[in-house]
């Protein structure tokens, strides 16, 4: 048994020896945080991601030298966010790309800008995310999609009394104000009943019986699955079917379409990407990609996808040693990226913050499948 | 409007009391504050639903459920008596937070987090309509489950053998045992049923609620408030007290000062009750 032990602990020791030696220059490191264990999984995001850079190895790499891609479970807890991030400065990470942890940029945001790390960011969250000169998500991100979702209501489906019922995580107040206000101002409607103090726990019917009062025909939503499905189920006890129900991102998934498919009612999702669920040219290079990476084919998969993809693009236009200092100057000095999976083009650029996402496709419930609504992109206005 | 939300409380209501009565049952007959009941109950639950979605039909999956409750229950049971026979309350209490912490990391491990799950309802058809709300028959069988925790308990202790070897059972165990009482063997079954019965009230009202797991183990809050309106004795009060939490969340969010504090009015009854109940306590004079 001792003996054992012994050639188990060497046979550790010289493996952490030679992951000690490959820190030379012989590979461009790349890091992400993810949620891989945890409340909130997200590893189909950098699986994928891990697929794209695994290609450009193949492809023989980038200058000549192989993408080694880090990534860190920080299993949705903040102090392991932060102590992941200073484990993947002190590899020697040249950037952040792919990454989907929703505590990242509230807890890393000073970190990245102190230690000159930018991060290309698959899944965004929260508004410090959109606030950064470091951070630039390829995702729309919850506030912007709900200016897009208020806009297909008011114009597509010609809603005239649209509601908003919101649960307000900490730290999102202004921004989901400012996405409201947005709305307001480039459709000159106002809301009719605005409720941001949604409880996460508890009978949802209340709300509902408010939105009835008030005579809502489209009422926005903005919880993930878990809230989604009672709040439609609720909505159906009370009879509410003539009525468009909004709902962002979180709940475009295949699960809400099985759970409440067959209550007949009106629903509607904004998809940030090219709908997931579609078979188009648009989506097909990161379909066959996450297949290859026997990943599920979910919207958090296409922003791995596109997070590496463009970061793969902006790495090939640099000549020379690629280091953070040659990634950062090329990101902030890129031309913008159009691509058929966005509805506007990803670009970093200098500026003190990023939110180059501003546009988003629509899905509505067909059954108990997710069709697409709108066959354009729903572009925010520039400066609205 | 006001009416409506009440009523539309009421559901959540028989809910809160479902619970609140299945922690009193664990509280009067066994002397534990079981901060891991509505924990136990949505772990039956869920087993419920994994069994449900694998393709076993209802009336098999229901049932096997509580089973799993009922055993989980048990487990935590035979924890308390072999280890913490003649602990104090806070101990008791103490050791079922850690339990409630365990199951909650354990749950989201082996139901998912992520997706939410199809919880089967039923009773969802709509069995009335009243002041422009539509009530469920969830809604109505939640209710009367609820006055049959509240009255089914109360009649036993009171008025059978059974319940009087239970009432001797929970005051005083080391008496009860010495003049034969099987404690060990008796409270195995009032574990076991006070978990089930979580586990059936938590599969009821799961539809209606966030339907993730962390959620549910969360109505161990309003719960223990009921409770505590009952004063941890009156099963009846118990019931009026869940029932008037639920009403009251439901009018706070139809007023728009009150609405942003519905979530903490569980507290905010706990600590109105203890006050009361306080109130002639005299803390600065020696016992």
């Amino acid at each position: 048994m001792r003996a054992h032990l012994a050639t188990a602990l060497s046979a550790a020791l010289a493996a952490t020896a030679l992951a000690g030696c490959s820190t030379s220059d012989d590979t461009i490191r790349i890091g992400a945080i993810a949620g891989l264990t945890g409340n909130f999984i997200t590893a189909e995001v950098v699986r994928t991601a891990q697929r794209v850079f695994d290609d450009a190895n193949e492809a023989g790499g980038v200058n000549g030298k192989k993408i080694e891609f880090i990534v860190k479970d920080d299993a949705g807890n903040p102090q392991r966010t932060a102590q992941v991030a200073r484990e993947l400065d002190s590899e020697g990470v040249v950037a952040m790309a792919a990454s989907a942890s929703f505590t990242d940029c509230d807890v890393n945001d000073a970190f990245y800008r102190q230690s000159d790390i930018s991060s290309i960011m698959a899944v965004a969250a929260s508004p410090k995310c959109f606030q950064s000169p470091n951070i630039a998500p390829v995702n729309v991100g919850p506030f912007t999609l709900m200016t897009a979702v208020l806009l297909y209501a008011s114009e597509e489906l010609d809603a005239k009394a649209v509601c908003n019922f919101t649960v307000v995580l900490p730290g999102s107040e202004d921004a989901i104000k400012q996405a409201l206000g947005d709305w307001e101002r480039i459709s000159g409607q106002k809301l009719v009943v605005n409720d941001m103090t949604v409880q996460q726990s508890g009978d949802l019917t209340p709300y509902l019986l408010k939105a009835k009062q008030a005579g809502c025909d489209a009422i926005l939503f903005n919880p993930a699955e878990q809230l989604v499905v009672p709040w439609l189920q609720a909505a159906k006890t009370q009879g509410m079917s003539d009525v468009n129900f909004l709902l962002l991102a979180p709940a475009y998934t295949d699960s809400v379409a099985t759970a409440v498919g067959g209550l007949g009612l009106k629903v509607h999702a904004g998809s940030e990407f090219e709908p997931y669920t579609v078979e188009s040219p648009a989506n097909a290079a990161w379909r066959d990609t996450v297949n290859r990476a026997q990943q599920p084919a979910t919207a958090f998969s296409q922003g791995g996808y596109l997070a590496a993809k463009f970061l793969v693009d902006v790495l090939r236009t640099i000549e020379g040693e690629v280091t953070r200092e040659s990634v950062n100057a090329a990101l902030r000095g890129m031309a913008p990226i159009e691509h058929p999976m966005l509805g506007t083009p990803f670009t970093f650029g200098t500026g003190e913050s990023h939110a180059p996402n501003q546009a988003s496709k629509m899905v509505r419930l067909d059954g108990t499948k997710w069709v697409v609504a709108s066959d354009e992109f729903i572009t925010i206005p520039a400066g609205g | 409007m006001l009416v409506s939300a009440a009523i539309a409380g009421l559901a959540t209501g028989g809910a809160y009391a479902l619970m609140g009565l299945s922690t009193l049952l664990t509280y009067r007959l066994v002397a534990v504050v079981n901060f891991a009941q509505a924990a136990v109950g949505a772990f039956g639950a869920f087993a419920m639903v994994v069994l449900y979605e694998a393709g076993l039909p209802l009336p098999l999956a229901v049932p096997a459920g509580l089973a799993v409750a009922a055993l989980l229950h048990m487990g935590l049971g035979v924890v308390m008596v072999r280890w913490f026979a003649e602990a104090g309350e806070g101990v008791k209490a103490a050791v079922t937070i850690a339990v409630y912490t365990g199951l909650v990391a354990l749950g989201l491990r082996l139901f998912g987090a992520q997706h939410p799950r199809r919880f089967p309802s039923p009773f969802d058809g709509p069995a009335l309509t009243v002041g422009g709300v539509v009530v469920t028959w969830t809604a109505v069988l939640t209710m009367a489950l609820a006055v049959l925790f509240a009255v089914g308990p109360a009649l036993l202790l009171r008025h059978t053998r059974l319940g009087l070897l239970l009432r001797a059972m929970a005051e005083r165990p080391t008496t009860a045992e010495l003049i034969g009482v099987r404690v060990p063997r008796l409270s195995m079954v009032v574990w076991g049923s006070a978990g089930a019965a979580s586990a059936l009230a938590i599969m009821i009202v799961a539809p209606q609620l966030a339907s993730d797991f962390s959620s549910q183990t969360l109505l161990i809050t309003p719960a223990l408030a009921a409770a505590l309106i009952g004063g941890f004795s009156s099963f009846a009060w118990t019931f009026v007290g869940g029932v008037g939490l639920g009403v009251l969340q439901g009018l706070a969010s139809t007023v728009t000062q009150l609405q942003q504090y519905r979530g903490v009015l569980p507290f905010l009854v706990i600590l109105v009750v203890l006050v009361w109940t306080r109130r002639r306590d005299r803390w600065d004079e020696p016992a």
